[in-house]
């Protein structure tokens, strides 16, 4: 099922009745989540990922906008009659009830022409557990699983009524590293296996990144950037997604381009072919450094970490807005730690220019 | 799983017009059952005021008005200048047992409360649970021997015998020492260190920070007083020293039973202004101690 | 310890204390060993008062139920008592105790279902609206904050009638004005003469009235506590309100309702000042007196004469309450969920 989103928008009134100010949570967020996809909705916290995901539960109603399930406008119906599953943060297990009969229950709640005999319930319910592979946990209480468990009875719950669109609330905020890591691959394999359309939210990019066909990068109710995991962390369009994605965080530099050379403090770094003259914002992935004995980039080194396969130089550089400059280099490169500065040469394509001003992407030629 | 899609093939506008009607029916016959139940609950009160306002001759109308003919204020002052009830004399009684009382049951209950929460000492939790157990017994049994314990002490017909025997409630010991265990233990460690005095350290920390829990207390203690019926009637129920619901049970009903209802009413009245003050000002503060007690007053 | 003595001792401590490293550790225990007087010091108050007008009436009223016949008059003349069961036999023979139990327990079984489950209606109703929902609450929260007495006195004068007419009473009173208005044949419900199921429905509505506003309150708060999105959930999955209602709130509040419940039998068992605030001290109408007498005022009225009879029955009420509170317990262990 294809989700469309069109134009919507939500503003949430305010709550001190003196001072009129009402709070944009959603902005005219336009968008289509296609078909049998897994999309992430990713953002920091109070970016109006949420409230999307609310509103396309039909739970929230938004201000203005529609949102349409295929071809059908949702917009004014209720949760029950959209045919979604939602997946809570905390997971809204039932304490009172077992495993077994937090899974029926949205089978029991079926009306009319929708209404299943016993048999057909409990073997759904069955089907259901099997595929998150909670099928001998039937008997249980909620308050005797494990953080990991009660998220796949929740999912169960979710998907044994077969929704047209599975929508998750940070699926992964409540678990442990170890769980979080398993738990994610399980969804992926879930929504592989079933083929729902599901939507999650997070604030985690490497969740993100990791599982999701597509992602949306969202700040302050805007949408920021649409796009494969990938395409959006090598072509981040504007500075806050180039510094929300990525661990660890793209370095950031005060830059200036002139003649079509890209200067860092004194040095010209780069070819910068059809930007004009002007102050920019550089952003330089940590991968994108290249230490070198010609290196054009000199920084003073602080520290080198060696992680196994790889080694982190960490050093400093006046031109630096973050307070030390982050490269991972290959294992193979010799670093000498006793020297006091370092050489770095930069990978094109790994370093993104931004406007001083609306910090939008500036496109140059890589060649 | 099943190729069954239960959630496909609605017709959408159909639901979505459906769904609207229930939600407002629904709504409609939400706030006229509360409403309902508003009424009937209010009614009583209602009755009171208006009935106080009427001559004994309007009330006695076959078809009762619901507004009274013309407010008539004599009731509320026959109320006051009655001799079947020295009104100002009950205020004062009940005024005084109650801050009294209150004050006293305060410290006590404090010093109490402090002690159970902060100290150690032998036998503690024996203890405390044996106060507790003694909850569940009903005040009847107590009743019995405490009227024959102030009767020995000589204290029939006093103030004394009004105040004492109830100064100490194991419930709102228990209520502020379950305050009194949310703070912090090393700020009491941490005054302990920098010698502050434990009465010092009670009145600078413990009170302020369980000062909503105190003036619940404060509120349903005194409330107690004056709502209290059975022992005041037992052990002094003279002139001097009644209680204001004991003066007001039995007034205005002549020797027959027949009882003059508006002046009895515009007594009721009086008598229960000062709680609805009370309820008025101070409700989120009397709920929120209500909301943890199980008792009245 | 005096008070200069209590100096030098604090002196010594700190400068002491100040030798070491472990100062800390030393103060503490040095005021652990304060502690144990301390405790008993601050509860001294308490504990006088409580081994006075709690502890002793245990003991004393247990020993005078167990003595045949004991006055305090007859004990005060140096009369003594055989030991013995004669008085809990004589109060379960005695017919005036047999009606108390047999009104106590009525009004119990009347009034605490109707009042829990209207106060959870409400409750429930009051959780899901917004407009209103404040003024509302404090308006069924005002019956609490009354002197049971007084207004038991207005609910008599709306259930009175004022006979004076030779066909009909001049004033039927105001429920029976509605009545009529709705058809019905007006009732004499508290008057001389009444019967004595009127008597019981007009201490059922007031005692039902009275003890709304507490079990709202409890249950308002219990549902406020509830997580909203087992709602949210519910919801989604399409449920009924019926059935949300039988299945998850009531559920998620069954120990908010066990607690409301047990207390709603532990009040009802002492019902007493209700039933003064309507029918005034002689318990029934006039002409037929202590008709609708209760546990708690059979014990009231053998105070200061028959203090044996009134040990024995207040031990039968305290046994009547525990054995009830742990039915109930019992019942709700079973039922409660968690």
């Amino acid at each position: 099922m294809k989700v469309e989103l069109q134009n919507l928008t939500k503003i949430f009134p305010s709550r001190n009745k003196k001072e009129n100010s009402e709070v944009i949570a959603v902005n005219n967020f336009t968008f289509e989540i296609p078909d049998g996809k897994l999309v992430g909705l990713l953002g920091p916290s109070g970016c109006g990922k949420s409230t999307t995901l609310y509103m396309i539960s039909g739970l929230q109603k938004p201000t203005s906008g529609k949102i349409f399930f295929g071809d059908e406008d949702v917009t004014e119906l209720t949760p029950e009659n959209r045919g979604i599953g939602l997946v809570f943060q905390n997971y809204a297990l039932y304490p009172h009830m077992t495993v077994k009969q937090n899974i029926l229950f949205p089978l029991q709640n079926l009306k009319g022409e929708d209404k299943m005999d016993k048999e057909t319930m409990l073997k759904r319910a069955y089907e259901a557990a099997k595929l998150v592979q909670i099928d001998e946990l039937m008997d249980r209480k909620p308050s005797e699983l494990s953080g990991g468990q009660q998220q796949r009875v929740a999912i169960a719950r979710a998907l044994v009524k077969m929704p047209r669109v599975l929508l998750l609330d940070e699926p992964l905020s409540n678990l442990d590293a170890r769980l979080r890591l398993q738990t994610r691959e399980e969804i992926r394999r879930i929504q592989r296996e079933t083929g729902i359309t599901t939507v999650f939210v997070t604030h985690d990019q490497e969740e993100a990144m990791s599982i999701s066909d597509v992602i949306v990068v969202m700040k302050l109710g805007v949408v920021q950037q649409v796009g494969k995991p990938q395409e959006v962390y090598d072509n981040p369009t504007n500075l806050f997604v180039a510094k929300f994605l990525g661990t660890p965080p793209i370095n950031v530099f005060d830059g200036e381009v002139k003649g079509g050379k890209l200067y860092l403090g004194e040095s010209a770094v780069l070819d910068v072919p059809g930007v004009d003259d002007r102050a920019v914002y550089v952003g330089i992935r940590p991968e994108g450094f290249v230490p070198a004995e010609d290196g054009v980039l000199e920084a003073n080194l602080s520290n080198v970490e060696v992680m196994g396969r790889d080694v982190s130089i960490v050093s400093t550089h006046s031109a630096s807005l973050n307070p030390v400059v982050r490269s991972i280099v290959d294992a193979d490169y010799k670093i000498d730690r006793a020297s006091e500065t370092v050489k770095l040469n930069l990978k094109p394509h790994k370093v993104f220019l931004f406007d001083k001003e609306t910090e939008e992407r500036i496109y140059f030629e890589v060649n | 799983m099943s190729d069954l899609n239960v959630m496909q093939n609605r017709d959408m506008k159909k639901v979505s017009a459906q769904q609207k009607v229930v939600k407002i029916i629904v709504k409609i016959m939400l706030y006229a059952f509360l409403i309902t139940m508003g009424i009937i609950v209010l009614f009583p009160f209602y009755w009171m005021i208006i009935s106080s306002l009427k001559t004994m001759d309007e009330y006695r109308l076959a078809i009762p008005t619901l507004i009274p003919q013309y407010f008539d204020f004599r009731n509320y002052v026959d109320v006051f200048t009655s001799k079947d009830l020295i009104l100002g004399r009950l205020f004062l009684n009940t005024l005084y047992v109650g801050v009294v009382s209150t004050a006293l049951s305060l410290v006590i209950t404090v010093l109490s409360a402090f002690a159970f929460a902060r100290l150690e000492f032998k036998g503690k939790d024996a203890l405390f649970a044996l106060l507790l157990a003694t909850m569940m017994i009903p005040g009847e049994l107590f009743t019995i021997t405490n009227y024959q314990t102030v009767n020995t002490f000589g204290w029939m017909k006093t103030y004394t015998v009004l105040i004492v025997p109830f100064l100490v409630s194991i419930f709102y010991i228990y209520l502020l020492k379950q305050n009194f265990m949310q703070v912090p233990n090393e700020l009491y460690l941490a005054a302990k260190v920098d010698g502050t005095s434990d009465i010092k350290y009670l009145w600078k920390v413990m009170i302020p920070l369980a000062l909503p829990t105190i003036i619940s207390i404060t509120i349903l203690k005194m409330m107690g007083s004056w709502n209290s019926y059975m022992w005041p009637r037992l052990v002094a129920n003279d002139d001097a020293h009644r209680l204001i619901t004991n003066g007001l049970r039995t007034a205005f009903t002549d020797a027959s039973g027949v009882t003059d209802i508006p002046v009895q009413m515009a007594a009721v009245a009086v008598v229960s202004t000062p709680l609805f003050l009370v309820f008025i000002f101070l409700r989120k503060y009397i709920m929120k101690g209500v909301s943890r007690s199980g008792i009245k007053g | 310890m005096t008070e200069s003595k209590q100096n030098v001792f604090q002196w010594f401590v700190e400068v002491f204390c100040k030798q070491w490293v472990w100062q800390k550790f030393c103060v503490n225990l040095v005021y652990k060993k304060f502690d144990k007087w301390k405790g008993w010091l601050y509860l001294s108050p308490a504990l006088v008062l409580l081994a006075i007008f709690t502890i002793w009436p245990i003991f004393n009223t247990i020993r005078m139920s167990l003595l045949e016949g004991y006055t305090t008059m007859k004990a005060v003349n140096g009369q003594s008592f055989a030991f013995g069961i004669g008085n809990f036999t004589r109060v379960l023979k005695y017919p005036g105790f047999i009606t108390c139990l047999k009104n106590t327990v009525l009004l119990c079984v009347l009034t605490v279902p109707i009042s829990t489950f209207l106060a959870l209606l409400i409750a429930v109703c009051l959780n899901s609206i917004k407009f209103l929902n404040r003024f509302l609450q404090t308006v069924f929260f005002l019956p609490y904050v009354t002197n049971s007495i007084a207004i038991g006195m207005v609910f008599a004068a709306m259930f009175n009638m004022i006979i004076g007419g030779s066909v009909r009473p001049d004033s039927v009173g105001i429920v029976n004005n509605v009545l009529e208005a709705l058809g019905f044949n007006y009732v004499n419900w508290v008057n001389a003469g009444s019967e004595y199921w009127a008597n019981i429905v007009v201490m059922t509505v007031y005692i039902v009235w009275n003890a709304l506003p507490f079990k709202i309150l409890i249950l308002l708060g219990g549902l406020q506590s509830v997580n909203k999105q087992y709602y949210e959930a519910a919801k989604v999955d399409g449920t009924s309100r019926a059935r949300t209602f039988w299945r998850i709130t009531v559920p998620l509040l069954s120990p908010m309702l066990a607690y409301v419940i047990i207390t709603g039998f532990i009040g009802g068992f002492k019902e007493y000042s209700s039933i003064v605030g309507i029918f005034g001290e002689s318990m029934g109408p006039v002409g037929d007196a202590y008709a609708l007498d209760t546990m708690v005022g059979f014990i009231y009225r053998a105070i200061g004469n028959q203090e044996g009879t009134a040990s024995a029955a207040a031990i039968i009420l305290f046994f009547i309450i525990f054995a009830v509170t742990m039915v109930n317990l019992y019942v709700s262990k079973k039922k409660t969920h968690y």
